[in-house]
């Protein structure tokens, strides 16, 4: 089953709500990519907060998203990363090196208007 | 710990026989024994002369229950709470051997006295004598050690709900001063508060305070970028203050990726700082966006 990308305005949110696998999340990846050229997407929001754990495949392809939307012209944001999650996640040392993350999705949001405004801005 | 195997009957009957004849100059004696040891002294002068009395009374009762009638358990009883006084009143285990040696130097005499023209009765008590302090101090003493246990136990909780506090000093601001050694286990915990308390106070910023932590290696330095990393990936920047000269020289000496770490000089430094970037102008803000 595809996983459902919502638009908000200019964002794309994208909630995963169950374990993927690996073929999943590649879909997901590609998925995303085509949807971001598709309409002026400026941004893109990614809620984990469902997930209980986060393997080295999945926090790589979360930072390929992120890079993939970047060149796309989109900034990303992976948000509701829980506390068990990122403990594991930083003792594996999967640290989603060069991505923005924020608190929750709401978070996230605000997290976006303000590279927005910055974006104007200089 | 072994189940208690009753020693002898014939010998500890007989043995009853000579103590009850010499149970109060025995009695005598081991108060002095006591006055001389201090933290038995206390406990004696602590007790009124009557209580003192009744239990001296009720001793032998329950002694002369397990020799004479075999029921040991109210003296198995009164051994287990026994150890469990000692250790609640802090009582040195070596100060009991004391007492209990000074005992078997004056009732063995009598014991020989006694049965002088029967050896193979001497014997027996004498055997059933050993035997039965042997068993007595052993559940004394577990019963010692595992009130200890507890309390030790107690004190480590206590410790450890004391080791690592997370304060709210502002909106979405947290502060974590950390004091003394930083082991594996308290890093750990360390993270775990931290990063619950990012989630329950929403915070943005966690100001980290090792003032207090003498010593940092490389194991330490490392637990400090995984709580921070983890802090990051739940979108809360932390802020380490308080570094000393010889921290800050042992991180380099090591290699320490120092770029990794946003360090400021103190606590007050720090909490500016983290009002800056919770303002959005951050100096060192490298999630933030530049000032518009």
């Amino acid at each position: 089953m595809p996983i459902p990308i919502l638009q908000l305005r200019d964002t794309l949110i994208v909630t995963i709500q169950s374990e993927l696998t690996d073929a999943e999340l590649s879909q997901l990846r590609q998925d995303i990519a085509a949807r971001i050229g598709k309409r002026a997407v400026r941004g893109l929001v990614i809620d984990v907060s469902a997930l209980d754990v986060l393997d080295s495949f999945a926090s790589r392809t979360l930072v390929g998203i992120a890079k993939v939307s970047k060149l796309r012209g989109a900034h990303s944001v992976i948000v509701g990363i829980q506390p068990d999650v990122a403990y594991a996640m930083v003792q594996l040392g999967l640290t989603l090196e060069g991505t923005d993350t924020a608190l929750d999705l709401d978070e996230g949001m605000e997290l976006l208007e303000q590279r927005k405004q910055a974006r104007r801005g200089s | 710990m072994r189940p208690f195997t009753p020693p002898d009957p014939k010998g500890m009957r007989d043995y009853f026989d000579v103590y009850e004849r010499h149970e109060p100059q025995m009695n005598e004696h081991l108060m002095a024994v006591c006055s001389r040891i201090p933290s038995l002294a206390q406990v004696i002068k602590a007790m009124p002369k009557e209580q003192l009395e009744a239990q001296r009374k009720a001793g032998l009762q329950t002694l002369r229950a397990g020799c004479v009638d075999g029921n040991w358990g109210p003296l198995l009883e009164q051994q287990k709470v026994q150890g469990a006084m000692y250790a609640n009143m802090n009582i040195p285990f070596g100060d009991w051997y004391e007492l209990i040696s000074a005992f078997e130097k004056v009732m063995i005499p009598h014991l020989v006295t006694a049965y002088a023209k029967e050896p193979e009765r001497l014997s027996r008590s004498l055997t059933a004598l050993s035997d039965y302090i042997d068993q007595g101090m052993g559940f004394i003493a577990e019963e010692y050690l595992k009130v200890k246990e507890r309390i030790i136990n107690q004190q480590a909780e206590a410790i450890q709900e004391l080791s690592t506090p997370v304060l709210q000093v502002g909106e979405r601001l947290l502060l974590i001063p950390l004091i003394g050694v930083l082991d594996t286990h308290r890093a750990r915990s360390l993270t775990e508060s931290l990063l619950r308390a990012v989630r329950d106070y929403r915070a943005k910023v966690v100001v980290i305070d090792i003032t207090g932590v003498a010593a940092v290696d490389s194991k330490v330095a490392n637990h400090l970028f995984q709580t921070v990393s983890a802090a990051k990936l739940m979108g809360a920047q932390s802020i380490i203050t308080g570094l000393s000269a010889e921290v800050a020289n042992s991180l380099v000496v090591l290699g320490v990726d120092v770029n990794r770490l946003n360090a400021v000089g103190d606590l007050q430094g720090g909490l500016e700082e983290a009002n800056r970037i919770l303002a959005g102008r951050g100096a060192n803000a490298h999630t933030d966006p530049p000032a518009p």
